[in-house]
């Protein structure tokens, strides 16, 4: 809102938590790029930074919660300003996990890197980049609607999160005709699994920033079902996350 | 302390102890008080919030005819205590004010024993026909206003004498002496240290059970701790009326947001 607080330092506080939120969010965009990169080019290096650097995102989710602590007991915030310290708690929160598989990718990717070149490893990496980079596109989108109050940006991410719904149940399908082709593959192919069911669940996140800001927005969460695509193939309901 | 606080908010009651239609008041050619509709309900906490000036406290005043004794304040519209218009003709103001009872913002003991300030309402209207009766009416006030236990060896010792805290509970307990159906507060604890502020605000609560309590309040955090229903009035309108809890994560009206959350509006 335009307005400001009589207590000027009242503003101050906010707007550093919230700053500290969007250099969070810059963070695990890069994290999740990166590991992306790193998996489709075999770069171990890249991966063992994207592994490194988590802590940093953690230690900032860490300050942000501390922050927040700290603004309710001294302030007492209502209205909006509480939405925003709540809907902010539970942002950090997503990001940390968004930053968690990640670093998950990339571990995995140093797993693969011992297995050798395969054919199976780098066609399935240019998927996961690709997917990757929806979930990093989904995951701004969200941040952007945060920072902009934007509930049309929010409402828009929901319904895109099906997209990468999608890209995960081709690769499951794809991974699981590769093992019935040959045994030999299980193994990256069980690696690669994890990487696809991962960014699926970066995805659900950046959806749970979104439904954020629709609380944020309009103090209420979106009580609609998401849109969902996550049935995998060969099982009627949704395989269990 | 006792927290389970939250798990007892819910509003217990839905029916309108008493009813405001189109309430209307002036000083002189200051229009004060504008459109005012608002149900007391039975059985709960109202708080009425506002800045200065807002008419809140007016508002308060309207409830019990405070206002009579105010030269150049005209009512108009409606209040409604049990069926029947407070600003009728044939309403004695002061049989309305032992049904609507008042707390103000300083403590104001008479300056008789605090057995006589509790005993003074009863005895004025007539409530008690032996003096066993009024002593246990008294005893029963004080227990109510969580002044008992503190008073009761020294009860012909001077109501002034006691301490702040608990002048304010002697007046509570002074109030709920003629068994009233609401209990107004001007803002019954800015007088008061943080500890008698919570002892009176636990008293609110309980208070609460049997009868409708309506409170004025400057601090913010005190209508959300002991309201269910919040009202904020601005510029002499009704702007808000809702569930407390409504109002302080989630105000309908832009000026309410304002005023909540410490902005300039």
């Amino acid at each position: 809102m335009g307005e400001h607080h009589i207590a000027s330092a009242f503003d101050r506080d906010l707007e550093t938590i919230q700053a500290l939120v969007m250099k969070m969010g810059g963070m695990v965009e890069t994290a999740i790029l990166d590991a992306s990169q790193a998996l489709e080019s075999g770069n171990e290096v890249l991966a063992e930074q994207v592994r490194r650097n988590d802590a940093a995102i953690d230690a900032l989710e860490l300050k942000i919660n501390e922050q927040s602590a700290r603004l309710i007991a001294l302030r007492a915030p209502t209205a909006t300003d509480l939405r925003i310290v709540l809907a902010v708690i539970k942002i950090a929160s997503s990001l940390e996990r968004a930053g968690d598989y990640a670093k998950n990718m990339a571990k995995r990717t140093q797993a693969l890197g011992q297995l050798g070149p395969s054919d199976v490893i780098s066609s399935a990496g240019a998927s996961l980049r690709r997917m990757a980079n929806t979930v990093t596109e989904l995951l701004s989108d969200a941040l952007d609607a945060y920072s902009g109050r934007d509930l049309d940006l929010a409402q828009d991410v929901r319904s895109r999160d099906r997209e990468v719904d999608q890209m995960y149940n081709a690769l499951f399908r794809e991974f699981l005709t590769h093992m019935m082709e040959d045994p030999r593959n299980i193994t990256p192919c069980m690696h690669l699994h994890f990487i696809a069911k991962n960014v699926e669940r970066m995805g659900d996140h950046a959806t749970a920033i979104a439904e954020q800001v629709v609380y944020l927005v309009t103090g209420e969460l979106p009580d609609d079902p998401r849109p969902k695509a996550e049935n995998v193939a060969g099982f009627d309901k949704p395989a269990a996350g | 302390m006792n927290d389970m606080r939250l798990m007892e908010r819910e509003l217990d009651s839905a029916t309108a102890r008493m009813t405001a239609r189109k309430v209307q008041v002036y000083y002189g050619q200051n229009h004060a008080l504008k459109d005012v509709d608002v149900d007391i309900l039975d059985k709960t906490v109202t708080a009425f919030i506002g800045p200065s000036g807002c008419g809140k406290s007016t508002f308060l005043r309207c409830l019990n005819r405070m206002n009579d004794t105010i030269a150049g304040c005209r009512v108009e519209g409606k209040i409604v205590l049990e069926g029947e218009d407070i600003y009728d003709r044939r309403v004695d103001p002061v049989q309305l004010r032992a049904k609507v009872g008042m707390v103000f913002q300083k403590p104001n003991p008479f300056p008789k024993s605090i057995y006589d300030n509790v005993a003074y309402g009863p005895r004025i209207h007539g409530l008690t026909r032996s003096k066993s009766e009024l002593d246990e009416m008294v005893e029963k006030s004080l227990r109510r206003a969580a002044l008992w236990n503190e008073v009761k060896d020294r009860l012909q010792s001077p109501g002034t004498g006691l301490s702040g805290g608990q002048q304010q509970r002697l007046c509570i307990a002074r109030a709920v002496a003629t068994e009233p159906e609401v209990l107004l507060m001007d803002e019954p604890c800015s007088a008061l240290d943080p500890i008698a502020t919570a002892q009176v605000e636990e008293l609110i609560d309980e208070l609460r059970a049997n009868f409708s309590v309506v409170i004025v309040t400057h601090s913010m955090q005190q209508a959300a701790r002991v309201s269910q229903k919040t009202a904020f009035f601005h510029l002499g309108n009704l702007v808000e009326y809702g569930d407390t809890g409504q109002i302080f994560t989630n105000p309908r009206d832009p000026r309410t947001e304002s005023y909540i959350s410490g902005r300039i509006g």
